[in-house]
């Protein structure tokens, strides 16, 4: 039986910054058995849509919900992966356009499991956590609700 | 019974609201409450839309038992 990982946080107030991302790289040079880490970023493009280019994303969430989901993505993504670690931040609230809004950080100490990993875990997020995204267009204060695909 | 019914994303702007207590006699299943909810709210009848009680995913055909936390979830957009 695997051990359980207990829930973390995940959701962060607005952007992820790059100094955040630097800070979470330099807090793992004491787990020596890790040798890869694979690192993925979502950021918001400035898509053009009618009305005007997306200027930004307001993120709201289920949490409860997507707490549990993001619960259910870590414990898959060790019981699948050989991994050391593994973190996922995701924004709520407006996340300007070219800046992060998901971060998922997984260390093992080979490079396939961690490549292998990051995709899984990303993708489970898109399909499945309940979050919401309403597009920022133009100047005027018009927005659309964005769907993935 | 009560549910406790919350709206999320554009299903919040439909219907007026972020949540709301729902008083129900007998038991429905969530094909039932999807029923009530769209007649309710008519405007919820072109939209997308999962249903989850106690934050889990349902199928139609799936009991909801009293006291259940329910939400209407709009297309997923995390990432």
């Amino acid at each position: 039986m695997e051990k359980e990982h207990k829930p973390r946080k995940v959701f962060v107030e607005g952007p992820i910054s790059p100094d955040f991302i630097a800070k979470s790289i330099a807090s793992h040079q004491s787990k020596t058995n890790i040798g890869a880490h694979a690192i993925f970023l979502g950021q918001i493009r400035a898509d053009e849509k009618e009305g005007g280019v997306v200027s930004g994303i307001e993120y709201t969430a289920y949490e409860e919900m997507a707490n549990d989901v993001f619960h259910e993505i870590r414990e898959a993504a060790f019981a699948r992966f050989e991994l050391t670690c593994l973190h996922i931040y995701h924004s709520l609230g407006l996340v300007p356009t070219g800046e992060i809004s998901l971060f998922v950080f997984v260390s093992s100490p080979h490079r396939r499991a961690a490549f292998e990993a990051s995709e899984f875990i990303v993708e489970e997020i898109k399909n499945n956590a309940p979050i919401f995204g309403k597009e920022l267009v133009g100047e005027g204060g018009d927005f659309r609700w964005k769907e993935n695909r | 019974m009560g549910l406790h019914v919350q709206y999320y994303g554009m299903l919040a702007e439909v219907t007026g609201q972020a949540e709301e207590n729902w008083l129900e006699d007998g038991r429905l299943t969530v094909g039932d409450f999807r029923r009530l909810v769209t007649d309710k709210y008519p405007e919820l009848l072109g939209k997308k839309f999962k249903i989850a009680v106690n934050r889990r995913i349902s199928e139609d055909s799936s009991p909801i038992d009293p006291q259940s936390e329910i939400a209407l979830l709009p297309p997923f957009a995390g990432g």
